[in-house]
């Protein structure tokens, strides 16, 4: 499979699912989307009529649903706008562009056994693993932390994947190191939520002496804003500002600049541009030790400048 | 117009084994420069290059029947040239998916696929096969899905699963090898499976492929190429074997150099797969022999001066050592010292007669 | 012993505690004590009792030791103990590298990888060579070259070494000059 540049598709079909939760349907406009792998996201490209957004989400179709793609999008009460828009304006029938699925999230082949913890809406990529964990036969259980108001929904969403579950309402959970405690060895364990929550579950895994390679966490679009801070581009001669609340592949975009960039989340490598000067504050999760101590690369995507400013090889 | 597949090619024993005009026009020459040394030379993977063998996904050409039947014949002498570990089931059908729906998009007159749901049926015209099977269930082919579609395509492939941030090739269809034993290197990490290459492991060349590798993303393929030298048309050059074709070094002439020795290019491309997660490693092996080179001018020059330069060490690792003086001996007078272009292409249309 | 380059042949650090995991088992095919770097604190020890015990075993010296009367019996016990082992545990081995590796092998069967178990060469550096053309095991060899079990011919040892066969790979050292033999080097003692 060889893709280039956006797949061309629009919105079939738009369901509310909670105040705050609506799943989005995809097809292509010709054809069929490739296979997407387990726990993959996609980049999808929405045009508003003032700007442009480029937003990462997991898809909740399996990998043989190659007709449409879902995903379920949280109207986040400080968002940089993706999720206002898909919430409120987006229409069926409209168009989108849809980046080739990248899957930073995989399922270990070599596990014996699968524990997944989602956290709220992280319950998005676990849609995609359960039909195919359930179909290669894989021992596993899934574990999903939510507020009591939405124990029913994600409860319906699981089912609807064929999964069996344990939804911890917030009234009545089991605590994550009873959960990861007197689990075989080859065990992984995979989690998706807020921040917290992933950091409670390696916390709790590495205090029982799991490996770190056992650990697996989805991340992308966490590392948030910082310190504004500007920007000069070598080649061009352009300054650009970077406003706290913007990450600086998004400042590059709404100037313009083809940026190249992929999981937006720091993970792929895919938008590390080269540093002429500056203090970089790595926040990515791709850099060598070395490679963050050289200070040549950043990338755009999550990364900030400690500095005040960077001159960059674009 | 379809492809016009060699029915009687032989690389064993008696050797039959011949390329088109065409067929010499379109070879991957390696050397884009003067020099060769190792190095991350990684690019994409997008349809076209420098020469027709560029153009796809994975490159058919006129040896296609050929070379399948050669396979067929390593496989049964030595069913251990396939080898799949069991937890790579997921990307044996990957491989089958890829290998099946980019051979029926790019070949239509050759290969066709139709699909109900999960019942597939695969048509291969060239091999007439004509094959009904429901995907995702083993039992429905005549072997493993990885055997069944590699037995079917040009060139070694490798299955690499990827885990604890490094990459292992457990599983591959090596029959066409430069001598290396998948029996032995499965299960390997990266870098012990390049174990024996000298000199690149310390200028990093691994280091930097693999984290290279690590990050490579479904649906953007890279590819690089590979060389080495072979005496006769001979695939299979597998350490198991070695007994049987290492003498054929001992066989080089003044008279018959040019007829011996090919050069032997690897194309290879590697795809990140869907739902394993893995990295399908494709090796396709191509042969010209001095000869067809020597009737492209350029590439008759540049092998001159690249094996005049070439560090000893990367002679001895490929084998080079007994004959590469009587190459160069044969090849001194028809280098003039000319500038020569960049890059792999022949910079020229038609050949002379062979 | 020459280097030869080859980057698959593993390397041996000393083996000392790794304070992430929450039990330790070392076991080793000599009947030495375990390194005092792995520390006494609820370490378990196994060992094999040397031959000259002909099949008796005393008693261990103190809790958390076990002895057994050869190598098959230990490897059968630990594959055993593995199936029923939960997430925390780090292994320890010493011992010769075809040991060490069919050590490493069950235990990557069990569910173990490679962040989870600690191998330290000792012992004689004997070394177990797989015929690349016949497949034959040559076990103990000692020399640069050796005659195959299985097929006759005269293989070299190279350096390149499969964790998975737990052995070196063998391949005819004359098969471009048949004949052309030189003499083998006592390089593995």
């Amino acid at each position: 499979m060889i893709l280039d540049g956006t797949i061309p598709a629009h919105v079939s079909g738009i369901e509310s699912l909670s105040p705050t939760l609506k799943r989005f349907r995809f097809e292509p406009e010709r054809g069929h989307f490739p296979t997407a792998a387990p726990g993959a996201h996609i980049l999808v490209t929405l045009r508003g009529p003032e700007r442009v957004w480029k937003n990462a989400y997991s898809l909740v179709t399996p990998p043989e649903q190659r007709d449409a793609y879902a995903i379920i999008v949280r109207r986040a009460e400080e968002s940089r706008g993706g999720s206002h828009f898909l919430h409120d304006h987006l229409r069926p029938g409209d168009r989108v562009e849809i980046g080739a699925p990248a899957s930073l999230f995989p399922i270990a082949n070599r596990a014996r056994r699968h524990v997944l913890i989602g956290g709220g809406i992280g319950i998005t990529p676990f849609l995609s693993f359960l039909p195919v964990l359930r179909a290669r036969g894989a021992a596993f259980e899934l574990h999903q932390y939510c507020t009591d108001a939405e124990t029913e929904i994600f409860g319906r969403l699981l089912t609807e994947a064929g999964g069996a579950a344990t939804i911890h309402g917030r009234t009545s959970r089991r605590a994550i190191a009873e959960i990861l405690a007197d689990q075989p060895l080859g065990t992984h364990v995979y989690t998706c939520g807020p921040e917290r929550l992933m950091a409670a579950v390696e916390a709790a895994a590495l205090d029982l002496g799991w490996p770190s390679h056992s650990i697996h966490q989805e991340s992308f679009g966490g590392a948030g804003g910082g310190a504004p801070f500007h920007v000069r581009l070598a080649r061009s001669g352009r300054s650009i500002a970077v406003s706290e609340t913007q990450s600086l592949l998004e400042a590059l975009e709404a100037a313009g600049i083809e940026a190249p960039c992929l999981c937006r989340g720091g993970a792929c490598g895919v938008c590390l541009t080269g540093v002429i000067d500056g203090e970089v504050e790595h926040r990515d999760h791709v850099l060598t030790e070395e490679e963050r101590a050289g200070g040549r690369l950043i990338a755009t995507c999550v990364s900030r400048a400690r500095s005040g400013a960077l001159v960059l090889d674009l | 117009m379809g492809i016009q597949f060699r029915q009687d090619e032989r690389f064993r024993e008696s050797f039959s084994y011949f390329n088109s005009d065409a067929g010499v026009l379109r070879f991957p020459f390696p050397f884009g420069e003067d020099r060769y040394m190792y190095s991350v030379n990684i690019e994409p993977h997008t349809r076209g290059g420098p020469t027709p063998a560029f153009a796809h996904a994975f490159d058919i050409d006129e040896h296609y029947i050929a070379e399948c039947q050669e396979r067929a014949l390593v496989l049964a002498d030595d069913p251990g040239r396939c080898q799949v570990l069991p937890h790579m089931m997921p990307a044996q059908w990957d491989t089958l998916e890829l290998l099946m729906e980019s051979l029926s998009a790019d070949y239509p007159e050759h290969f066709s696929l139709t699909k109900d749901g999960d019942s597939w049926r695969w048509i291969n015209r060239p091999l007439g096969i004509d094959q009904s099977f429901v995907f995702g269930r083993p039992e429905t082919l005549p072997c493993e899905p990885f055997e069944y579609i590699t037995r079917q395509a040009q060139g070694d492939f490798t299955l690499q699963d990827q885990r604890d941030d490094n990459l292992f090739v457990d599983g591959g269809m090596v029959t066409t090898q430069a001598d290396w034993s998948l029996d032995f290197d499965i299960g390997m990490s990266f870098h012990e499976w390049h174990g024996p290459v000298p000199l690149a492991h310390d200028i990093g060349v691994f280091d930097r492929a693999l984290r290279f590798l690590l990050r490579l993303q479904y649906g953007h393929p890279v590819r690089r190429l590979n060389w080495t030298m072979t005496i006769n048309p001979r695939l299979d050059t597998s350490p198991e074997n070695y007994p049987d074709w290492g003498p054929d070094r001992t066989t080089v002439t003044p008279e018959n150099v040019a007829e011996k020795v090919h050069l032997r290019v690897e194309l290879q491309t590697l795809f990140r797969l869907p739902r394993s997660n893995a990295i399908l490693f494709g090796i396709r092996c191509y042969l010209l022999s001095l000869k067809d080179i020597e009737r492209v001018e350029k590439w008759r020059k540049r092998l001159h001066r690249v094996l005049t330069t070439l560090p000893p060490e990367l002679a001895e690792y490929k084998g080079l050592t007994r004959y590469r003086d009587t190459i160069l001996a044969h090849l001194a007078p028809h280098d003039d010292g000319a500038e020569l272009s960049l890059g792999i292409q022949p910079d020229q249309t038609v050949l002379p007669p062979a | 012993m020459t280097d030869q380059g080859i980057k698959s042949r593993p390397i041996y650090a000393a083996l000392h505690r790794d304070s992430s995991g929450r039990r330790h088992l070392y076991i080793s095919a000599g009947s030495g004590p375990p390194p005092e770097a792995l520390g006494p604190d609820g370490l378990e020890s196994w060992a094999v009792a040397p031959t000259s015990c002909e099949g008796t075993l005393r008693r261990p010296d103190r809790a958390g030791e076990r002895r057994f009367r050869s190598t098959r019996q230990l490897m059968e016990t630990l594959e055993r103990r593995l199936a029923s082992e939960r997430m925390g545990l780090r292994l320890y081995a010493e011992g010769p590298e075809d040991f060490l590796w069919d050590v490493y092998g069950i235990a990557q069967a069990q569910g173990l990888g490679r962040q989870e178990v600690f191998l330290k060469q000792s012992g004689s550096l004997a070394r177990r060579v797989q015929c690349v053309h016949c497949k034959t095991f040559n076990e103990g060899v000692t020399t640069t070259i050796v005659r195959c079990a299985g097929c006759g011919a005269n293989l070299f040892v190279r350096d390149h070494f499969s964790r998975r066969l737990s052995a070196f790979q063998g391949v005819k050292v004359d098969a471009e000059q048949p004949g052309d033999v030189p003499q083998a080097e006592r390089a593995y003692p």
